[in-house]
C-alpha cells in the first residue's frame, strides 16, 4: 500500500541547499535582465487543457504530455512548455494593448522523455515572448537578450546557431514532395542524417541541383560566409528571401556586438510544425543537449484565434546550472556568517543583538537547541559557521572565533559599535 | 583542448573501428595492450575512447559523455536516440528485414492478427506503424529469433540477415526489406557544433580512409 512513499517518480528530483540557492540566484539574475529589457512577467496555470496543446497536429507530441480528467470528464495536462500559453493569452487578452506585446516566465514544464530538461521530466524554463512584430529586429532582439542571459548565468564558453525554416520550405516547395516525405526529409536534415537523406533522394524523382542542396543541407552550418555561398545555389525566391532574413539579423547582432557568440546552421530544422521564420539553439561545453531554444512562430497565436506575428526563447535553467557545475564555474553557495547563543538572563540581548546583524545584512542562526555553548560551537563547526556569539549575561559577550579558535569578551554596545565580529 | 572522447561498439565491429581509426592518426597502443584499463587515451591527439556494449553507444553519445560514437544502424534505429549520423562507414553491412515462413509470401496482409517475434521490438513496431499502417503484436525476443514461427510462437519475425543462410534451412523467407544496415559514426548534437572543425576534420578523414579501402 505504501510501497512507493519514500520514493519520487521518475524525472523528478529533490533540489537541496546548495542546488537551490544557485537555482535561485539564477532566477535572480535572469529575471531581473528581462525586466531591464521590458518584459513584464507573468505565471500561467500548471494545468491546462489539452485541447490547448493540441491545436496543431503535432504542436507537442501527445505521448510526451502528462495527463488527467477534471470533474467534467475533460483532459487536462501539465503545462509541457510555456509559450503555447502565452499565445493562448495574447489571442484572448490584451486586445487593447500596442504592439508588441512583451512577455516573460520563469516556471516548471513537465513532459516525458524530453531533452529539453536533459532527460528530466519537470525541469525549470525561463523565456521571453515578443509578440506583434516580425521585424528582423525583433528576432536580433530575442537572440541578444539570449546571449545576455546566458552570460548573466555566468556562461562564457557557448555558441548560438541561427537557422530559417522558410530555407528549407523554399526548396521543399520546389521538389513538389507529399506532405510526408517532407516531414521525413525535415527529420534526416535535423538529425543530420546524410545516410538516410542520400538514399531517400535516391529513390526520388528530384531536379538534380535541387537534390544536391537538400543533400548539402545537413552540412550547411559554420560561421556567416555560409550564406553567401548558399546564395549562389538558389534562385527559389522563398529560400532567399530567408537567407536575406539571416544576413539581417546576423547584421544587427554584430551591432549588439555579439557577433562572436553566434554562427549559421541552415539544417537546423525543429521539429515542430509551428516555426516560421529565424530559429535557434544555444550550446555549451559540458552539457549533451541544448541549452536553449528559439525562434519565430507566426501562426501558432492564429490557432487561437488572432492573427499575430511572434518570436521568443526559452532556456533552461536545470540544464544551465549542470554546465555550471562541469565547466566549473565558481558557483555561490549558501552560508551562515554567525550564531547566537544565550545562557537565561541573556535571551533578550541575545534577540536584540540578532535583530540589529540580521539588519546589517549578515545571515546569522539563533541557537535553539539550549545545549550548551561547547555543543552548539560543535554544531557550528560542522555546519562551515565562521564565529559564535555567547551572550552570558544582559551586557557581556563572549565571541568565539571558530577559525582561529580565539575567545574575546565584550559588551554589546562596544560589539555594535565597533561594527566588526 | 579538451579531450574528443569515442564511445566504440564491443563485438564484431571493434578491430574494424580500430583499423579506421590508426589509419587516420589515432594511436591505439594503449587498447592494443591488453590492459585492464577501461579508457584508452591518446595523449598527442587528445582522444579518450571506450569499448560498451553496442546498445549503449547511442546512450553515451546522446548525453554527451561520448562526443562520437561508432555503431550499427540497427543499434541506431532501435534506440532512436537524438543524435547526428554523419557517416556511413559500410562495414559489417546487412539487411533488416521481415521474414516468415515462404507460404506467406504475397500473403501478409491477409493475415489478420500479427505476432511479430524479434529482438528490436522498435524497428518492428514502426515499420508496422508506418510503412504498413497496421498494429501488430510484438513479443520481445533476445536471440535465435527465427526459431518464433516454426514452433507457433510467432508468425513472422523481424531480424538482421547477412546471407540468409539460416533463414533458408528453417524454411523461411525475406517478406520485405526494411532497412540496410552497416556502421556509422554518430556525434553528439552539441559536441557537432562546439567541436565542429575536429570532428569534422576527423570526418574527412575517415571519408578518405574508406575510399582507399573501397578501392
Amino acid at each position: 500500500m505504501s510501497k512507493w512513499k519514500i520514493y519520487t517518480p521518475e524525472g523528478v528530483q529533490d533540489i537541496l541547499f546548495d542546488e537551490c540557492y544557485l537555482k535561485r540566484n539564477l532566477e535572480e539574475k535572469i529575471r531581473n535582465l528581462f525586466r531591464s529589457c521590458g518584459y513584464y512577467e507573468v505565471e500561467t496555470p500548471t494545468i491546462e487543457f489539452y485541447d490547448t496543446f493540441s491545436v496543431d497536429d503535432g504542436l507537442v507530441p501527445q505521448e510526451t504530455m502528462f495527463k488527467f480528467f477534471d470533474q467534467q470528464g475533460r483532459i487536462l495536462v501539465l503545462r509541457p512548455d510555456i509559450t503555447v500559453p502565452v499565445a493562448r493569452i495574447t489571442a484572448t487578452k490584451f486586445k487593447e494593448m500596442p504592439y508588441p506585446l512583451r512577455y516573460s516566465y520563469i516556471g516548471n514544464v513537465f513532459r516525458y522523455n524530453d531533452y529539453g530538461g536533459g532527460k528530466q521530466n519537470e525541469f525549470t524554463q525561463a523565456g521571453i515572448e515578443t509578440l506583434g512584430i516580425s521585424t528582423p529586429e525583433s528576432d536580433a532582439e530575442v537572440i541578444a537578450i539570449a546571449i545576455r542571459a546566458l552570460q548573466a548565468a555566468g556562461l562564457e564558453n557557448f555558441q548560438i546557431d541561427i537557422g530559417q525554416v522558410e530555407f528549407f520550405k523554399g526548396l521543399m516547395e520546389e521538389t513538389e514532395l507529399a506532405e510526408e516525405d517532407i516531414g521525413q526529409i525535415r527529420s534526416m536534415i535535423d538529425r543530420k542524417d546524410f545516410v538516410g537523406l542520400q538514399e531517400f533522394l535516391r529513390s526520388n524523382e528530384i531536379r538534380e541541383d535541387l537534390k544536391k542542396l537538400i543533400l548539402d543541407l545537413p552540412g550547411l552550418f559554420g560561421s556567416t560566409d555560409v550564406i553567401d555561398r548558399v546564395k549562389t545555389l538558389t534562385s527559389n525566391r522563398r529560400s532567399l528571401e530567408a537567407l536575406e532574413n539571416v544576413r539581417q539579423v546576423l547584421e544587427i547582432l554584430e551591432d549588439y556586438g555579439l557577433s562572436q557568440y553566434v554562427s549559421v546552421d541552415l539544417g537546423m530544422l525543429k521539429g515542430l510544425n509551428y516555426d516560421t521564420g529565424i530559429l535557434f539553439r544555444g550550446f555549451t561545453y559540458g552539457v549533451g543537449f541544448p541549452i536553449l531554444t528559439g525562434g519565430r512562430y507566426d501562426r501558432l497565436v492564429e490557432s487561437f484565434g488572432r492573427e499575430c506575428p511572434a518570436t521568443g526563447f526559452s532556456l533552461g535553467i536545470n540544464l544551465i546550472m549542470m554546465a555550471l557545475q562541469r565547466q566549473k564555474v565558481a558557483i555561490e553557495k549558501p552560508s551562515v556568517d554567525s550564531l547566537i547563543c544565550y545562557a537565561g538572563v541573556g535571551r533578550k540581548t541575545a534577540f536584540e543583538l540578532c535583530g540589529v546583524l540580521r539588519k546589517q545584512g549578515l545571515v546569522v542562526e539563533m541557537d535553539i537547541s539550549s545545549a550548551g555553548v561547547d555543543a552548539v560551537k560543535e554544531y557550528a563547526r560542522k555546519k562551515g559557521i565562521g564565529g559564535v556569539l555567547y551572550v552570558s549575561g544582559q551586557d557581556t559577550i563572549e565571541i568565539h572565533d571558530l577559525h582561529t579558535q580565539e575567545v574575546k569578551k565584550t559588551s554589546v554596545r562596544e560589539l555594535l559599535e565597533g561594527g566588526s565580529i | 583542448m579538451r579531450y574528443l572522447t569515442i564511445a566504440l561498439s564491443k563485438g564484431r565491429l571493434t578491430d574494424l573501428t580500430m583499423d579506421l581509426l590508426e589509419g587516420i592518426g589515432v594511436d591505439c597502443t594503449e587498447y592494443k595492450n591488453a590492459s585492464r584499463k577501461l579508457i584508452f587515451t591518446d595523449e598527442k591527439n587528445k582522444i579518450k575512447f571506450f569499448l560498451c556494449k553496442p546498445a549503449d553507444v547511442p546512450t553515451y553519445v546522446e548525453y554527451g559523455a561520448a562526443d562520437i560514437g561508432i555503431v550499427g544502424k540497427d543499434t541506431l534505429l532501435e534506440e532512436g536516440r537524438h543524435l547526428y549520423e554523419v557517416l556511413n562507414l559500410g562495414f559489417a553491412a546487412c539487411r533488416m528485414v521481415l521474414a516468415g515462413p515462404a507460404e506467406l509470401a504475397g500473403k501478409l496482409d491477409q493475415l489478420n492478427n500479427k505476432r511479430v517475434a524479434t529482438k528490436y521490438p522498435r524497428i518492428a513496431r514502426e515499420y508496422f506503424e508506418h510503412k504498413r499502417r497496421e498494429s501488430i503484436e510484438v513479443i520481445k525476443l533476445n536471440g535465435s529469433v527465427e526459431l518464433a514461427p516454426l514452433v507457433g510462437l510467432s508468425e513472422v519475425i523481424v531480424d538482421l540477415v547477412e546471407s540468409g543462410r539460416t533463414l533458408k534451412e528453417n524454411g523461411l523467407v525475406v517478406l520485405d526489406t526494411i532497412a540496410e544496415i552497416s556502421a556509422r559514426m554518430v556525434v553528439n548534437r552539441v559536441s557537432m557544433k562546439m567541436e565542429s572543425e575536429r570532428i569534422n576534420r576527423m570526418i574527412e578523414g575517415l571519408k578518405k580512409q574508406l575510399e582507399v579501402v573501397g578501392t
